[in-house]
């Protein structure tokens, strides 16, 4: 039998991938980040997966109006990235746990969840940034699975929720042994592009985690359940907190939450944060 | 106004190096390949990005094509986005 062994949610500031841009933060944002980033590290790599799965958004990099499903999975046989070069990020090669893939894109589509899903799906910073430091080897094969919480109308933060969990729910359906963990990320409050550009809201930042901390998760989906509430309170970028849901979603009872870091990091203009579930 | 059309040819900004020089150096041929009509080409050839905003063009397709096919700073780009915001207040 398959089980979900732990999860982590974290943001993916793309600067986050370039040494340069950890030179430019306070040492004690620095310190308090980079020590999040390792205990997540830990977790995950002491959890001894054989599978992660990801929850993060895109960039317009890989979906466009064109052609924008609200959740689409990598299903292919690897993922290659990134699928536009920049900030430092790395040429990678990540093999896809392709038979899970299509396991969990078959039972979606059996069980009430419209999975899209992709024979040749590239990786985005959404993913590699924070993998450059939660599994810096690349060898854990991965789920990939896209959020729409970049292009709107997008699926609702209770919508992205209950889709993690139902994913959760295809992992105990699984017949083969396998230990899943689960990565979320995106967010916190960031606004990309917009007037507000450069803007971070702290207080909703730690409302969320708290949230999250506390296991609310009728609080953390519903409070700024539209689209319009939660892009004027955490910004075009605070969509991708569908992100983090969906992995709380998908996190099983004995797994406790903890939050390992939180920065308001104006140099990198996020409110940037990293979480965890474990036994 | 097409802005599906703008936000599409931002997206290709962002994407093609060569489409963004172009864009650069004989701008009336990446125009011509997009159905947009002349008050649309005049926001983009003047990189008008708040107004281009203003009528919807998706922001952050705004701020990735900006660099590439502008050829300002991230600091430009705010200052034409919003004069009163500096970046990290």
């Amino acid at each position: 039998m398959a089980e979900i062994v732990a999860g982590i949610a974290c943001s993916h500031v793309p600067f986050m991938a370039s040494p340069k841009q950890w030179e430019r933060l306070p040492e004690a944002v620095r310190t308090n980040l980079r020590s999040g980033f390792e205990r997540a590290r830990k977790i995950l790599e002491g959890s001894h997966p054989d599978v992660l799965i990801t929850f993060a958004d895109d960039h317009f990099d890989r979906c466009f109006y064109d052609n924008l499903p609200a959740f689409l999975v990598g299903v292919g046989e690897e993922a290659s990235g990134p699928a536009v070069p920049g900030f430092d990020l790395p040429d990678v090669c990540v093999p896809i746990a392709s038979n899970l893939a299509r396991f969990i894109v078959r039972e979606g589509l059996e069980g009430g969840v419209d999975f899209a899903f992709s024979e040749e799906l590239a990786l985005d910073h959404a993913e590699m940034a924070p993998m450059i430091h939660l599994t810096p080897r690349w060898d854990i094969p991965i789920i990939p699975i896209v959020v729409n919480a970049f292009a709107p109308p997008m699926p609702t933060p209770k919508r992205c929720f209950d889709v993690g969990a139902f994913v959760g729910s295809c992992i105990e359906r699984w017949p083969e042994k396998t230990r899943v963990v689960f990565l979320g990320t995106g967010g916190l409050s960031h606004w990309v592009g917009p007037p507000q550009t450069g803007k971070i809201n702290e207080e909703f930042d730690r409302w969320f985690l708290d949230c999250l901390a506390r296991g609310d998760s009728e609080e953390a989906t519903s409070r700024y359940a539209r689209y319009e509430d939660l892009e004027a309170v955490a910004g075009n970028g605070g969509h991708e907190i569908r992100d983090w849901l969906a992995v709380a979603g998908a996190m099983p009872a004995h797994l406790k939450p903890a939050v390992l870091a939180y920065e308001p990091v104006k140099q990198w203009s996020t409110g940037t944060g990293i979480m965890a579930w474990s036994a | 106004m097409s802005r599906y059309q703008i936000d599409k040819l931002l997206r290709d900004l962002r994407r093609d190096p060569e489409l963004a020089t172009r864009f650069r150096t004989n701008v009336e041929t990446v125009l011509d390949s997009y159905k947009l009509d002349a008050a649309e080409s005049a926001l983009l050839k003047g990189w008008e990005v708040r107004a281009l905003y203003d009528r919807g063009v998706n922001p952050l397709l705004l701020l990735l094509a900006h660099g590439p096919a502008a050829g300002k700073s991230m600091q430009e780009y705010a200052a034409a986005m919003n004069p009163k915001h500096r970046p990290g207040d």
